[in-house]
């Protein structure tokens, strides 16, 4: 089963690396108490213990201290890396670094040898990965390939993902919600006919004189299922068309939440963002996360992750 | 300072190594219970003369904290001790010692150390698949803030095949590397592994051209260098010298330990190639009062073959540089003159997750009590036996004697 390539998620302590690799400069700590050099990121120095630790730019070049080239992915979604040329890189600070050797041959690979830094940028938003390649290759600024560039598009604008295409099915996923949706009035008439046709006829729902009093939001509030299903009358204009797939099923759902009421009267709107991509031997599974908001609050009233299949 | 020897294993059982999918399947407290039963007999105790338990945390089945306690209620015993240990493939060795360690200090005098490593079985709406996902980094912690899901996993570092391919390559521009030296580690311990029969391997032997002809994983390392992951589960019993007095088989007395460990990532060890059961070794020789020279066997952890070719150079076997001139030049067999791993070492006995380490333990105790059948060295006396967790991260190392 495949997903999508693990990311570093920077913490308080390690921001300051990753940024700097954004602005495609390598920075690591030197502690101010005993002149160490400090990788990876912490709080306090690993020679001393001191807290007085400063970021320091440095050249990024360094040795390779010693690698393999991998046969068997260590990772699914890291086939198309074949071979990995898995790396440690010891900097010219004597601190050793995790990382992959880029466009270096694999006969010209040999421990010791000089190496400097790439700023390979992973991601549109300019996540970037330190990767080392030889140094009579130009180093620097290895810029990120869009991998739904260049894909056709449908006459609704949406970009047209082969469902072979995986490291475009894969770039789907980035986290960024659609537009909002068109707005519907979840009205009493709409939770009453919910009521009678589900058979949960229970007084919050459906009881506005009663609601006034005993009901914590002082009105009926719709049906947590309502809202769910009124997600077919929400156009969400997703950005893309998955094609060439002969079959696709609702799967189901990783999770349904109702974290917010939506009280008789709302206005509802809807959105929803891929928040994952993954491959298995059933098939190509997208997880949409569809969310719905009464208007005006930021506390989704449904949250669904939907997952369809296609094969 | 350290061990008197005043503490010996006198019983062990393990579980024979099988495919996970053709193993039966228990639940983990049950395992414990069967392999403390078995372990008791092979000893000739009781359950009551139990006092003492150590077993493992991490990927305990039933509970992942208080795991002793629900140990100790579900085999209905009452311990003066009780320890987990999370030391990855050395976790057998570190229970070995501890247990000795408590029984020297009077804090008990029977212990049971126990790794089951059985699958249990899944619960009716458990999904195989999703608990295949949830283990799909292995033993790498995704979780924030760790170093490892943070600098190692976006770059496809993981899992053990690469770290130890890595610390290969480096032995390789240091030293030199020959393939062949490599190889026949492999090809001798599955010579010893004929001659036992629980071996996962039994029935198939291996030659040189065989492991070289095999598939490359991560260079330099071929499958047949590698170890299979296998069911299976164990349990030893550490006793005082009174206990072991009234046991049934020569017990193996502890005399001498180390342990040592400084990093998860080899990356960031002193020296790839300088392992940590160099400190470990000389702190149990040094406890023992004995030499390399003195021992009769050494069961050597042995998840890769290049785990090995260290550990015979960094516990003192043979110097730095020289190991594979060494292993050529021998023959490592039981029936040869540095009998290693006679039990097949893991790469043909089978690796049951932590519980593998447990396989040499109780080969070391079998030689040592006579009990090898089919393989058994003349006068065995004096067994080194190591543990490795990790990527050469955490090693620790025994000297075990016959009393
Ligand atoms: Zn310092």
């Amino acid at each position: 089963m495949a997903t999508l390539k693990p990311m570093p998620q920077a913490t308080k302590i390690s921001a300051p690396f990753w940024q700097a690799l954004k602005e495609n400069q390598v920075k690591i700590q030197q502690c101010n108490s005993c002149d160490g050099w400090v990788f990876f990121p912490r709080n306090h120095c690993s020679h001393c213990l001191s807290h007085d630790l400063d970021w320091k730019e440095v050249s990024g070049e360094g040795t390779l201290y010693s690698y393999t080239l991998t046969r068997i992915p260590t990772m699914p979604e890291f086939a198309d890396e074949m071979p990995q040329a898995l790396a440690v890189v010891e900097l010219a600070q004597g601190v050793r670094v995790n990382t992959t050797l880029i466009d270096v041959a694999e006969e010209d690979i040999k421990v010791g040898m000089p190496v400097k830094a790439v700023f390979d940028k992973v991601s549109k938003d300019g996540e970037t990965l330190l990767r080392f390649t030889s140094v009579s290759n130009d180093g620097g600024v290895r810029e990120f390939k869009d991998p739904l560039e260049g894909l056709e598009r449908n006459d609704k604008g949406q970009v047209q993902v082969p469902v072979s295409n995986l490291a475009a099915l894969y770039a789907l996923a980035d986290n960024e919600f659609t537009p909002w949706s068109n707005s519907i009035v979840v009205d009493q008439a709409l939770i009453n006919a919910f009521a009678e046709l589900s058979g949960d006829d229970y007084w919050i729902h459906t009881d506005p004189e009663r609601a006034k009093t005993d009901s914590p939001f002082k009105t009926t509030i719709a049906h947590g299922s309502l809202v769910q299903v009124l997600q077919s009358k929400l156009t969400i204009a997703l950005p893309f068309e998955i094609t060439g797939f002969q079959t696709m099923v609702n799967y189901g759902s990783n999770r349904l939440r109702f974290p917010a009421p939506v009280p008789a009267g709302s206005v509802i709107k809807g959105r929803s963002k891929v928040q994952d991509v993954s491959v298995s031997h059933k098939g190509v599974q997208v997880t949409l996360e569809m969310h719905i908001h009464v208007e005006g609050n930021d506390r989704p009233s449904v949250i669904n992750d939907l997952v369809i299949l296609y094969r | 300072m350290g061990l008197a020897g005043n503490a010996a294993i006198v019983g062990a059982a393990q579980y024979k190594p099988e495919k996970y999918q053709t193993a039966p399947q228990m639940f983990h407290l049950e395992q414990v219970a069967d392999l403390a039963h078995q372990a008791l007999q092979d000893a000739g105790l009781h359950k009551d003369d139990l006092d003492g338990l150590v077993i493992n945390g991490p990927q305990f089945h039933e509970a992942s904290v208080f795991v002793p306690a629900m140990a100790a209620e579900y085999l209905g015993i009452e311990v003066n001790f009780a320890e987990v240990v999370d030391l990855g493939g050395c976790t057998a060795v570190a229970q070995i010692w501890r247990a000795a360690a408590a029984i020297e200090m009077g804090l008990c005098q029977a212990v049971l150390c126990v790794i089951p490593a059985r699958m249990a079985p899944l619960a009716p709406n458990e999904d195989p698949a999703w608990m295949a996902q949830a283990m799909r980094y292995g033993g790498h912690s995704t979780a924030y803030g760790a170093p490892e899901a943070e600098f190692d996993l976006p770059y496809g570092h993981m899992g053990q095949n690469t770290g130890y391919a890595m610390i290969a390559q480096r032995y390789a521009a240091q030293y030199g590397y020959d393939k062949s030296a490599m190889a026949k580690i492999a090809v001798d311990q599955r010579f010893n592994a004929q001659y036992h029969k629980d071996a996962i391997f039994r029935g198939k032997e291996l030659s040189i051209e065989d492991v070289l002809g095999s598939k490359l994983v991560a260079d330099p390392l071929h499958v047949l260098e590698i170890v299979m992951p296998v069911a299976g589960g164990a349990a030893v019993i550490v006793a005082s010298k009174e206990v072991a007095a009234r046991a049934k088989k020569r017990p193996a007395f502890v005399t001498g330990f180390g342990e040592r460990l400084s990093f998860k990532s080899p990356s960031y060890a002193n020296d790839m190639t300088v392992t940590p059961v160099a400190e470990a070794a000389k702190r149990a020789f040094g406890m023992a009062g004995l030499s390399p020279k003195d021992m009769h066997a050494a069961q050597i952890y042995d998840c890769y073959t290049i785990t090995v070719l260290l550990s015979l150079e960094d516990a003192g076997f043979v110097p730095k540089g020289e190991g594979q001139r060494f292993i050529k030049e021998h023959n490592l067999t039981w029936k040869g003159d540095f009998p290693l791993n006679t039990h097949g070492g893991q790469l043909s006995f089978g690796q049951a997750a932590s519980a593998g380490g447990f396989s040499q333990v109780i080969e070391a105790f079998d030689q040592i009590s006579n009990s090898a059948q089919g393989r058994q060295l003349k006068g065995c006396d004096n067994v080194f036996v190591s543990g490795t967790g990790g990527v050469m991260s955490e090693q620790g190392a025994l000297i075990l004697q016959g009393g």
